[in-house]
């Protein structure tokens, strides 16, 4: 049974969205500015009226206003209170919800500890660190034992390796604490890190909602593929081990060597952008490297598109237009083909 | 002369203005008279009544301002614009026209039954609070939105995503938030009561000792030719009115976190 079910929902951009949240997953909003990721947020919370309904463990909460419906929700720009010391914040919920006192302490005190801010709890919110406000507002947030909680792009004020780390620390203790949550996130990147499904919504609808691998390897819809960076798909006829750590994949005429703890791999997606082109032979050992004929070049904004037949493989590679200028590159040519394993992506079997 | 210099020189320029005003009274002060003056029963009646009057007109225009600012700063509704343009009519119109506007009220057949059976406005202290209050009402509801709308409506989404009412939300973040705010307006709006004339002498008259505020005495010394009377009431305004500015100077000092 889902958590949260949203059926034929319209809200501004929003157009008959359909939505369902299984209870204790961690969904990823995905989609560039303005396709309707925070609206969808705040018609989860109530925040705004809308056309549609939204059901909380098959109960009809369209009703139900945004303080009784049970959902917490962090924003972007945080808003912690700036009237209160940390242990007022992050008791406020609590509070106003009329827990006695002694269950408030104890739970803010166990949110302080978890969240490593106890020697804040004096301090006022507005000399505070990104990353410590980052940490006040989670634990504000999950205070009031709500079982839904919604974060709007809530790490994207903080430098990436922060970002990271506190990323990971929330989805282990939601995780934990077993609570539905949903995330909006700007970074395909870090939504694949942390997500159990990710949602990708454009111009208002949901294009596709699976699993990341799922996602990078199946999309749905050309809108999808586009997002995603349109990857190559390699079907990986057979693999040798070279040694611990290390593989030969092999599709088609391409035999690719590549680091790999397991066993075997079924499927490889290779992002356009890590596959360079030249048209003379580059310096240095072979490994990784093809030679292919241009079948087709595509303009895209300021890059430029190239598709190259390497034996039976379509490979397309993405460059920068003042690189492509400079190679002369034109359909028919020869060229060399260097792939570069930056993030690799896999399905086995 | 540069652009910078230009404009000091007229910020000066105007300081100039006000200064020559004030220096000016000095020229018929009389400091014996000024302490006899001041502790007269008939000035001392005119202190308290326009410090009293004043008080209870703005506790009653910030009741209603409150409120009211947070509707036209949080809420969309019918009529909004409307309410939103009458709150301007006491700075629009005279407030001798306002005035007017009460006294023909209580002209009229459910004015006059107010006046029977209910309070007496009409040459009253009533007709003086009711005076001061009609002239603030709207601008203290404009001042209380102004520090409202300072408030991101976000802190109250928030609140009412950790479970509390919308109720709760307003006394719990919006208020505190605007503290500083409302305590501006309120001191204003007193400042703006205390002053108050061409609405005060059209509805509760120029009596002695009954409802003579400070402005309406200075009016009534100034129309007797008591130039050294009327100095010391203005002096007595003046001291009032700048030791309020000094008072809203320190609570609209910024916080840390506004």
């Amino acid at each position: 049974m889902p958590k949260i079910e949203l059926k034929h929902i319209s809200k501004n951009i929003l157009k008959d969205v359909n939505l369902e949240i299984m209870d204790k997953e961690l969904l990823v909003l995905v989609g560039p500015n303005g396709a309707g990721k925070s609206t969808l947020l705040n018609v989860i919370a109530g925040l705004t009226d809308y056309k549609g309904k939204v059901f909380f463990d098959d109960k009809k909460m369209d009703n139900v206003p945004p303080h009784k419906r049970g959902v917490g929700y962090l924003f972007q720009d945080l808003a912690l209170f700036p009237h209160l010391n940390v242990y007022s914040n992050i008791a406020y919920g609590l509070n106003v919800q009329g827990y006695p006192e002694k269950v408030i302490k104890k739970r803010v005190e166990a949110l302080l500890d978890a969240l490593h801010i106890g020697g804040l709890r004096e301090r006022y919110t507005y000399n505070l660190s990104g990353g410590e406000k980052q940490r006040v507002a989670i634990a504000r947030a999950l205070a009031p034992f709500q079982k839904i909680l919604l974060f709007d792009e809530p790490m994207s004020g903080l430098d990436p390796q922060t970002s990271k780390y506190l990323r990971t620390e929330l989805c282990a203790l939601l995780k934990r604490l077993e609570i539905t949550s949903v995330f909006v996130i700007h970074d395909l990147l870090g939504a694949e890190e942390i997500a159990d499904r990710i949602a990708i919504i454009h111009k208002g609808q949901i294009e596709q909602v699976a699993a990341p691998n799922d996602i990078f390897f199946n999309p749905r819809t050309d809108v999808v593929s586009e997002f995603i960076g349109m990857p190559n798909i390699l079907n990986c006829d057979y693999c040798n081990i070279l040694s611990t750590g290390l593989v030969e994949v092999v599709s088609g005429d391409m035999s690719i060597v590549l680091p790999y703890e397991g066993s075997s791999i079924k499927k490889l997606a290779i992002p356009p952008h890590d596959i360079y082109i030249s048209d003379t032979k580059p310096p240095g050992p072979a490994l990784n490297r093809y030679k292919g004929i241009i079948t087709e070049i595509l303009p895209v904004n300021s890059t430029i598109r190239v598709r190259v037949a390497i034996g039976g493989n379509n490979m397309l590679t993405e460059l920068q237009k003042s690189a492509f200028d400079e190679m002369n590159l034109k359909v028919g040519k020869e060229v060399y083909v260097i792939v570069k394993l930056r993030r690799l992506r896999y399905v086995e079997p | 002369m540069s652009f910078k210099r230009i404009a000091i020189t007229f910020s000066f320029a105007t300081l100039c203005l006000y200064a020559v005003l004030i220096l000016s009274l000095l020229y018929f002060y009389r400091g014996s008279l000024f302490y006899e003056i001041l502790i007269s029963e008939r000035t001392l009646f005119s202190i308290r009544l326009s410090i009293t009057t004043a008080t209870v007109a703005t506790v009653f225009s910030m009741f209603f301002a409150v409120p009211s600012a947070y509707a036209l700063s949080r809420y969309n509704f019918f009529g909004k614009q409307l309410v939103d343009t009458i709150l301007e009519l006491p700075m629009i119109v005279s407030p001798v026209a306002l005035g007017a506007m009460v006294l023909i009220f209580f002209n009229t057949p459910y004015g006059m039954t107010i006046q029977r059976n209910g309070l007496q406005f009409v040459f009253t202290v009533y007709g003086i609070f009711l005076a001061q209050f009609i002239t603030t009402a709207g601008i203290a509801t404009r001042l209380v939105k102004a520090a409202m709308d300072e408030i991101p409506q976000r802190y109250e989404e928030v609140a009412k995503t950790l479970g509390a009412s919308p109720s709760k939300a307003f006394f719990n973040v919006t208020l505190p938030l605007s503290k500083n705010g409302i305590i501006a307006a309120s001191i204003l709006t007193w400042a703006k009561a205390l002053g108050e004339f061409g609405a005060t002498i059209t509805i509760a008259g120029s009596m002695a000792m009954k409802t003579e505020t400070i402005p309406v005495a200075i009016f009534m010394r100034l129309a007797s030719a008591d130039i050294e009377g009327t100095v010391v009431l203005v002096l007595i305004l003046i001291g009032i009115g700048l030791s309020i500015l000094y008072a809203v100077r320190l609570f609209t000092a910024k916080t840390p976190y506004v």
